[in-house]
């Protein structure tokens, strides 16, 4: 079942005299329980593609659809539900908030849902616990390595039960041995049937996608098209 | 987890900028509470004085006649065809709709009497109601009660040798003197002094009476509403208000109030600036942040809601210790001005007003930060995407 529709979607940034076509006419679609890489050089669109997937940076022309709901077509508080309801962000500096524990953190997406605060505790420690870090609860983030950074901000992305995952380059800032252990856990969820959009500039992330999108000049240059779960391809 | 949540900890995270502002207008709301407790305590000691000063209303019969005067009041024709007030249309000033307000009624009688050969005026009086009116008489002996008793005033004490115990026959009454009144300055060290029915027999006035001097509780009654009521149900009298020397002071007072005021609204637009200033710089400096809440499904009310609670707490700590630091001041100056006399007293208007403006300042100074933060786009406000 699609998931995601991207049709004809264009994007240009205007600035002054200049003007950057980011995404040039790209259409898409992206099955549900995919685990789609995106690749390609430095202003090749890719980080375009994810922030207009993320309801964050409306498109200039062209429509985006994901579960069938025409996002731009919301009003911008509803986007604002939208993201919350729908997606979960994984940044590419992890964007942690920095007063704040591992489990407040991973709490942030509910402190504004109905959920009683005992329930928004309970959903954030079995997600930390999901992720390995069941003992850094009340950790700060600089009390945190990298990877166990990388971990919360998956944590945090994932405690609303987001329908889509997307991810911007979340090991772009980790050494080789925890880059995978991160890619693990991502081809963990994708196998219990995360939709997962993965930004990466990293060659070696290849194997754990199912599909693979290059991008170059805001086209689409080549698609390797869908396959199963990588989980046990990277075992 | 809730949004509450999330401010304090940023407050607490950045301490050093929340004691700044909460410093800064706890500073502007102490001063404004320092001013305003200060005028309040002198206006009201000024009243309280006003109280205590004696009569402020003098009602005399309404006279086309050149008058005597009395205390610098002109008084009705004494000398002359006396035009005098009915003593039982008194009654009427308990009809009035500030009655309440009324605290002491002093009738008197005036009228001329010879003494060895000379003529002095002689004053009847109620002496419960007088000796209240008069304070600040000093009396050797006793003052007059009842009956042919006399108090003398000084002057005709040193004229005529009088001392206590002394009879005097005027208009072929015997009358005792039971008190001398030390000097006054005024009028009353020329006055033969006795209760009122017994002045009213000797002068030939019975039943009446030729002035009538009231006190009035004014600390926040209107005199003025007063004088117009008992003009009214006294006809043919005139009714004045005297109280010059403490309008003169309310009014220094009021110049005060002024510049109190004047002080208290630069001071409220330096905190609301400064307020303004320093959450601005907050959403810079936060721009990442709120592009992650933005991110992760906040709202714009929810971002606005964050900024606005952090500057309603930064406030109303800064109003409460203002409050109490403007109390504090004012414990300290106000033994220093007015001889120590004025007291401070708790004003819970102030306490309220003092934590709301607070709170109202900090809250209209944030708003335009908080819209600006609410609209950022999470876009732009995360440059990694």
């Amino acid at each position: 079942m699609t998931l995601i529709n991207l049709q004809q979607v264009t994007k240009r940034y205007i600035n002054g005299a200049d003007c950057v076509t980011a995404l040039d006419k790209l259409t898409l679609s992206v099955k549900e329980g995919a685990f789609l890489g995106v690749m390609g050089p430095s202003g090749s669109g890719k980080s375009t593609l994810l922030s207009v997937l993320g309801a964050l940076t409306r498109p200039t022309t062209g429509t985006v659809t994901i579960d069938a709901i025409d996002v731009y077509g919301l009003a911008t508080e509803k986007q604002a539900d939208f993201r919350r309801e729908y997606l979960g962000f994984i940044f590419q500096s992890h964007n942690l908030i920095p007063y704040l524990s591992a489990l407040e953190n991973v709490m942030l997406p509910l402190a504004v849902s109905r959920f009683s605060t005992t329930e928004k505790r309970r959903r954030a420690s079995d997600m930390l616990a999901r992720v390995g870090l069941p003992d850094r609860m009340l950790h700060l983030p600089q009390q945190l390595s990298g990877g166990e950074q990388e971990r919360v901000a998956i944590a945090r992305a994932l405690v609303n039960n987001p329908p889509l995952l997307l991810a911007d380059e979340p090991t772009g800032s980790l050494d080789t041995a925890t880059s995978r252990q991160v890619m693990e856990l991502l081809a963990e969820l994708h196998c219990s049937g995360q939709t997962i959009i993965m930004v990466t500039h990293n060659r070696e992330n290849l194997e754990w996608f199912d599909r693979t999108v290059y991008l170059r000049d805001g086209l689409i240059e080549k698609d390797t098209g869908n396959s199963d779960c990588s989980l046990s391809q990277a075992m | 987890m809730r949004l509450e949540h999330i401010v304090f900890h940023n407050l607490r995270r950045r301490k050093g900028r929340a004691i700044f502002l909460v410093v800064g207008l706890m500073i502007g709301v102490a001063t404004v509470v320092t001013l305003l407790s200060l005028t309040d305590a002198l206006s009201m000691r000024a009243q309280n004085e006003l109280e205590n000063f004696g009569a402020n209303i003098i009602i005399t019969p309404r006279s086309d006649q050149l008058d005597l005067n009395y205390g610098g009041v002109q008084l009705g024709g004494v000398n002359l065809v006396a035009r005098e007030i009915e003593q039982v249309s008194l009654v009427n000033i308990d009809t009035i709709p500030n009655r309440r307000n009324v605290a002491t009624i002093g009738p008197k009688v005036l009228g001329t009497v010879e003494v060895q050969g000379q003529r002095v005026m002689m004053m009847g009086v109620d002496p419960v109601a007088e000796f209240k009116l008069k304070r600040w008489w000093s009396i050797a002996g006793r003052p007059v009660k009842q009956g042919a008793e006399l108090l003398v005033g000084d002057t005709l004490v040193k004229r005529f040798g009088l001392a206590i115990g002394d009879t005097l026959q005027l208009n072929g009454q015997d009358f005792t003197v039971v008190g001398l009144l030390a000097q006054t300055g005024s009028q009353d060290d020329q006055l033969l002094i006795s209760p009122l029915l017994a002045a009213q027999a000797t002068l030939g006035k019975e039943g009446k009476v030729s002035m009538v001097e009231i006190a009035a509780l004014c600390h926040d009654c209107p005199v003025d509403d007063m004088v117009n009521q008992l003009q009214q149900v006294l006809p043919g009298t005139d009714v004045q208000a005297v109280q010059q020397v403490v309008k003169t002071r309310m009014h220094a007072l009021d110049q005060f109030r002024l510049f109190a005021w004047g002080v208290a609204v630069t001071v409220v637009i330096i905190g609301a600036l400064l307020v303004f200033v320093t959450m601005m710089g907050a959403i810079s400096e936060r721009t990442r942040e709120i592009g992650i809440f933005r991110a992760i499904g906040y709202r714009r009310r929810h971002v606005l809601h964050l900024v606005l609670m952090e500057a309603a707490v930064v406030s109303a700590l800064a109003g409460v210790m203002g409050y109490l630091a403007g109390v504090l001041a004012t414990l300290v100056t106000l033994p220093l001005l007015d001889g120590g006399k004025a007291i401070w007293h708790w004003n819970p208007t102030l306490a309220l007003a003092a934590v709301a403006a607070a709170l109202l300042v900090g809250l209209i100074a944030a708003l335009q930060p908080a819209l600006r933060a609410s609209r950022l786009e999470p876009s732009e406000a995360l440059r990694a995407l």
